[in-house]
């Protein structure tokens, strides 16, 4: 039985998945222990994490906390950790919930560990944690009395419980110092469309689509199917697509249910960030290609011609 | 001596002396130009360069792969060379109507060929000028066809006052010659008889005919027609080792100080004195052009405007960059701190970004060249200065080049990767310290990673088995040979990996190599003794041809139709022809395509295009339509690039041709062999 | 502006990774070594602030004597001097590394003066740690953000963009700060061989660090297995298109 600390990050009401997975993974760590969420300010969101297995809630509210401020949530969650005497302090293994979890480590002195896929506290707590993108995993040992960590994404499924939590608001103390670094801006994407990181759908073009240009049918297939269009580092590096577009290990790491891969050649940099996708589609004129080992079903032949056959295949579907 | 001699000969002194001086003051300039230029070794195989001098030269070989513009050509040459005394003649004939050279101005047999040659310098004119004007063929297109006109107009106007002075001399019978030896020249006097004021006639006519002489000369220099003061000078200089071969850069030389370390060609400073040269003896004939796949395809590449840009450039800066290495002002102003030379980059200012990239370093171009220009040094020396000074190059390439220094194949590859093509071959992969074979199999990296291109090795390495060949292999020890670093400028990383591939050869004290990869061929025959390898490379094609011949290997004919295609790296940079032809002989009937051999259309992978995005045309789809033009069922290849890159041509274009490396279709003539009973017993 | 630029030296894998027979590390004996993605865009980001600003940049790292090569690397790119804290192979932990990357710091704005800005690469490449960063700027007491993809320095203060859903978050931070950026911040130049030659004779400090005890104590490296699938093949073409539908259809996607 242990006690674990969960820093949950939410958005209008409603928890991220990857939190959602990291309270998955907290209730194994506690072992029937308590499992407490922290959530900032978003009351609704937290109303609903009892469902997912929290035991008890905690809102911090705090007027200086409308904008994102990473030292003060880690202040707040390295508070609560003492209050509460939490032997693990756990995060979702994204961007901000790493650099969270960092903090809280950096102010305590204590170490993180980053990206994890099993854990077991003890003394020293034990864990599985990725290396290379999760292209290599690490068995290392953590020497601290409180264990500082992120749950890697996907590395759990969330799963409900239907049980129910306590929700307690709270003010947490913070200093100017704590607030240094916060958001002071946004600046709108110049396009709405689908994040690719959150897509259900990822359709993606790699060195065959050829150019810029060619991107057009793949653009029209994700319209249909609402997905958001991926691409390979060669296409970036040629710079067909922006940087922001890239799936891999560098890139970004997507978890579809489908991924279609089109005149994608595999490489392991590309791999990594797609081997969250349930389902690869793979499309290629090389069917020796490694994506055609890594692919559910494989469609041999050329992009140019096949793509816009597909599209027009849906249509027709949908008109039937 | 007639009275009027005390007027011409002073007279005319003074106008050779104005006409050579200016003459000279263009020649100077051009001779401190080269002499200026960056050094490029040319010495020793002077029995190779004196036989290019009567071959290239005087036999005009390379013009006659055109026959009719190569007889064209010929009788100007030949009627210049047999001309060159008469100009003296009309010399001293201006100052004076009697004089002549002696001797020879007396000889009929002379007579005869001035009149012969001189019919045959009009004859070529008109020639000339009907293909310029009449035919218009696209290799003249950039060209400066108003200079050329010029120039053809000087030869035809100084031939007809020519005949016009002999004939007005016989008339007046004052010539030396025997008038029954010049028949054209007789029947000029014949229409001339007639003419008033004939002796004052033929003074006007020899005054013209040397003023246009004169005014030839002075006009020379500043046009293509140089070609024939300096082309003498640039074939001898041509290179004598393989063509294949690059220049070497000197990066690590103590004794170059840094400031003098070269990168290629940035501005005219960098230019070599070869390389100036090369673009002094351009006659802007477009040969070059019309034989590159890039300008064939529809690409900015032509490798003539690319010469004549960087000759036009040096002409214009030439004077800023003398003057600055004097250490005076362009005007000659200045102190002795005079002004450092700032040429304007080469690129894009007499050569587009572009077009530097087109080139599939095939040599096409060189081979066609009448007059020893080596275009390729000149790209490759372009793309060296965008690449490791300006960093300026395609994405693509630098994805690759970086590969290259990462991994050492261009794929990226992990080089543990580097023997899972041999799976199931059971292949002696090379440790350090065992013993050398008697062959190393060079694989290459294509081979090793390209799943199309890896079926030529393994076919290859199935038959040095059949054969009882003592070979291994150096497996993940194998680095890119760096060809396409090299080629694509990246001279740094090619020295790197040259040098690293040189040092494993040695420790494993390889002395015999074959491989299946034309470039890995002419990098390691080739270049790599400029780095300490020397070995014996033979070509996969090479090596297998002789285990047919020692009966080492069995084919069976069977194999159908098959077209073979040179690879430019094989045929034209390092003269291997016969014995692939010899392998398809063996295992089936033949056709051949219309550009081949020494001249055969690249596959468009060369020069590092494996890995840089084709703009415009394709090259492959080219040469793909061209061999299903053929008829025959198979195109075979000896060489990874052209097998990918054909193979996607065939399909891109339908062709339905089979694309095999000659190897794999020997494997299978080996297996038919094998069906069928053994007559010859002996091993 | 002073810059600070903080690499690692990692093994340049790709495809298929090796381990050494003990599993506490790749199997380098075919590998070449690279600096980390996201930090070759930190070097570059360095080397540009510098071109606009002026100034000094310069690179630090912790890692074996082969580290060398990537600090020349950097050194080549117009980084202008170098300090190596040399290790003896053996893998340091995040923690320890910041640490001593911390006291060679404070050694040397002892020395020559306090760096404006210190940058590093979002996580390194290897190991993956996500926190050098944090732990350098909470020691030097010094604002930091990650995640950085757009950078600016303005007088006094630094404007970092970080992507987030749909847009991007502004943050200003007072200088010195500790910038932690993504790779996509720029696109790396390609090192001149000028630069390279340049290079070799530039300054690069060295230190022999200890190595203290392991709060997260790496044990072995595993290489996931992954489980082997049968692809299924639709067809060749676009006459697969209808085989295709009927996928997108079973997976509820269509």
């Amino acid at each position: 039985m242990a006690t674990v600390l969960v820093h949950v990050a939410t958005a209008a009401g409603t928890a991220d998945e990857i939190s959602l997975q990291a309270l998955t993974f907290a209730r194994g760590l506690a072992a029937g222990g308590d499992v407490h969420a922290l959530v900032v300010g978003d009351e609704a969101a937290a109303a609903t994490l009892g469902t997912w297995g929290a035991t008890r809630v905690h809102v911090a509210n705090h007027p200086s906390l409308g904008a994102p401020a990473p030292d003060a949530r880690a202040r707040i969650l390295g508070d609560l950790a003492d209050r509460l005497g939490a032997d693990a302090v756990v995060g979702p293994g994204t961007e901000s919930g790493n650099t969270i979890l960092a903090r809280c480590a950096a102010r305590a002195g204590l170490p993180f560990a980053a990206n994890c896929t099993a854990v077991s506290l003890g003394s020293p707590t034990t864990l599985t944690r990725l290396r290379w993108g999760g292209s290599l995993l690490e068995e290392a040992a953590l020497h601290a009395g409180r264990a500082i960590l992120t749950v890697a994404a996907h590395a759990v499924a969330a799963t409900e419980t239907g049980g129910s939590a306590a929700v307690e608001a709270f003010t947490p103390d913070l200093d100017e110092a704590d607030l240094a670094v916060r958001v002071v801006d946004r600046v709108a994407a110049a396009a709405g469309g689908v994040s690719l990181a959150d897509a259900k759908v990822v359709v993606s073009g790699g060195r065959g689509v050829g150019s810029e240009s060619g991107f057009a049918p793949i653009e029209e297939l994700a319209g249909l199917l609402g997905a958001a269009v991926g691409c390979s580092r060669a296409v970036t590096i040629s710079g067909w697509r922006s940087h922001t577009d890239q799936v891999g290990q560098t890139g970004t790491k997507i978890a579809p249910n489908l991924y279609i891969a089109c005149g994608i050649s595999g490489a392991t940099q590309h791999m990594a960030g797609a081997k969250g996708a349930k389902k690869i589609l793979a499309i290629n004129k090389d069917s020796e290609a490694p994506i055609m080992a890594a692919a559910d079903y494989v469609v041999i032949g050329d992009l140019h011609a096949i793509v816009p056959a597909i599209s027009a295949e849906i249509r027709r579907v949908r008109g039937a | 001596m007639d009275g009027g001699a005390i007027v011409t000969v002073p007279l005319f002194l003074l106008v050779l002396y104005v006409a050579v001086g200016a003459f000279l003051v263009r020649a100077t300039y051009l001779v401190r130009l080269v002499r200026a230029g960056r050094a490029s070794e040319r010495t020793g195989d002077l029995p190779v360069r004196t036989a290019r001098e009567v071959v290239g030269v005087l036999g005009q070989s390379k013009l006659f792969l055109r026959l009719i513009p190569g007889f064209m050509h010929l009788l100007l040459f030949w009627g210049f060379l047999v001309l060159l005394p008469t100009i003296a003649m009309s010399f001293l004939g201006a100052m004076n109507r009697h004089w002549t050279i002696p001797w020879l101005g007396e000889q009929g047999w002379f007579a005869l060929m001035v009149d012969l040659f001189a019919v045959g310098v009009l004859v070529g004119v008109t020639i000339a000028f009907t293909i310029r004007l009449g035919l218009r063929p696209v290799r003249f297109v950039g060209s400066y066809l108003q200079v050329a006109y010029n120039i053809l107009l000087f030869e035809a106007s100084i031939t007809i006052t020519l005949f016009l002075w002999h004939g007005s001399q016989i008339a007046l019978g004052i010539n030396e010659f025997p008038p029954e030896w010049a028949p054209v020249s007789n029947a000029a006097a014949t229409l001339l008889a007639n003419v008033p004021a004939l002796e004052v006639f033929e003074r006007v006519v020899v005054w013209i005919h040397a003023l246009l002489i004169l005014a030839f000369l002075v006009y020379i220099p500043y046009t293509k027609h140089l070609h024939t003061l300096v082309v003498w000078f640039n074939v001898f200089f041509e290179r004598t080792r393989a063509r294949g071969r690059l220049e070497p850069l000197v990066f690590d030389d103590p004794a170059v100080p840094e400031d003098q370390i070269r990168f290629g060609l940035g501005t005219i400073a960098d230019m070599t004195w070869k390389q100036m040269v090369d673009g002094m003896t351009c006659t802007e004939c477009g040969r070059c052009q019309d034989a590159c796949p890039a300008f064939f395809t529809g690409k900015n590449l032509s490798p003539k405007l690319v010469v004549m840009g960087l000759r036009d450039q040096l002409y214009r800066e030439g004077h800023a960059m003398l003057a600055a290495a004097d250490g005076r002002g362009p005007n000659g102003a200045g102190g002795a701190a005079g002004p450092i030379f700032q040429g304007r980059p080469l690129v894009p200012t007499a050569v587009l970004d572009e077009t530097v990239w087109d080139c599939v370093t095939c040599g096409a171009c060189v081979r066609e060249c009448p007059v020893g220009i080596e275009h390729i040094d000149h790209i490759v020396d372009l793309r060296r200065n965008l690449v490791m000074v300006e960093s300026r190059f395609p994405a693509e390439g630098a994805t690759m080049l970086r590969d290259l220094e990462r991994t050492s194949n261009p794929w990226g590859r992990s080089p543990t990767e580097r023997v899972d093509w041999a799976a199931g071959l059971d292949l002696r992969v090379l440790e350090p310290g065992d013993p050398a074979p008697d062959v190393l199999f060079w694989v290459g990296c294509a081979p090793a990673f390209d799943e199309r291109a890896r079926i030529g090795a393994i076919s290859t390495a199935r038959l040095l088995k059949e054969a009882g060949v003592d070979f291994a292999i150096l497996g993940p020890r194998e680095s890119c040979t760096g060809d396409p670093a090299r080629r694509m400028g990246d001279e740094y990383t090619f020295q790197s990996l040259a040098r690293q591939n040189v040092e494993t050869l040695g420790e494993s004290k390889i002395t015999k190599i074959v491989t299946t990869c034309p470039h890995c061929f002419n990098t390691i025959a080739n270049e790599y003794p400029d780095f300490g390898g020397h070995y014996e490379v033979v070509h996969h094609t090479q090596f297998l041809a002789e285990l047919i011949r020692d009966g080492r290997l069995r084919p069976a004919p069977g194999g159908g139709t098959i077209t073979y295609h040179d690879s430019c790296y094989l045929a034209r940079h390092n003269d291997v022809r016969a014995e692939p032809r010899e392998l398809v002989a063996a295992v089936g009937r033949p056709i051949e395509m219309r550009r081949r051999e020494e001249r055969p259309f690249c596959c468009g992978a060369g020069g590092a295009h494996m890995w840089l995005e084709e703009r415009a045309g394709q090259i492959n789809e080219e040469r793909a339509r061209e061999a299903t033009a053929t008829g025959a069922s198979t195109l075979a290849v000896a060489c990874p690039f052209c097998t990918v890159m054909l193979d996607d041509g065939m399909q891109s274009t339908g062709g339905g041709l089979v694309v095999k490396d000659v190897a794999t279709l020997l494997v299978e003539a080996v297996e038919r062999g094998r069906a069928l009973p053994v007559i010859d017993a002996a091993p | 502006m002073k810059v600070l630029v903080l690499i690692k030296s990692v093994p340049a894998v790709a495809g298929r990774i090796t381990l050494t027979p003990d599993g506490r590390a790749i199997d380098t004996k075919h590998l070449g070594f690279a600096i980390g993605p996201h930090e070759e865009c930190a070097v570059e980001e360095a080397v540009r602030i510098v071109e606009a600003h002026g100034g000094e940049a310069v690179v630090a790292t912790l890692g074996p004597s082969q580290a060398l090569e990537q600090l020349r690397d950097a050194l080549a790119l117009g980084i202008a001097r170098a300090i190596h804290l040399v290790t003896d192979g053996e893998e340091w932990d995040a923690g320890s590394t910041a640490a001593a990357l911390v006291d060679a710091i404070r050694a040397d704005e002892a020395e020559s003066g306090p760096f404006d800005a210190i940058l590093l690469g979002n996580e390194a490449g290897d190991s993956g740690g996500y926190q050098v960063a944090v732990r350098v700027g909470r020691a030097l007491g010094r604002p930091t953000v990650t995640g950085v993809k757009g950078l600016s320095l303005d007088g006094g203060t630094a404007r970092c963009e970080q992507e987030s859903e749909g847009g991007r978050d502004v943050y200003e931070l007072r200088l010195p700060a500790v910038i932690a950026v993504l790779e996509g911040i720029n696109l790396p130049r390609f090192p001149s061989v000028p630069g390279r030659l340049r290079a070799k004779s530039k300054p690069v400090a060295t230190s022999q660090p200890s190595r203290p005890a392991q709060g997260l104590e790496m044990l072995r490296l595993v290489v996931p297995q992954g489980a082997a699938k049968q692809a299924e093949v639709l067809g060749r073409g676009p006459e697969a298109a209808p085989a295709v539908v009927a996928v997108l259809d079973s997976l509820g996607v269509l």
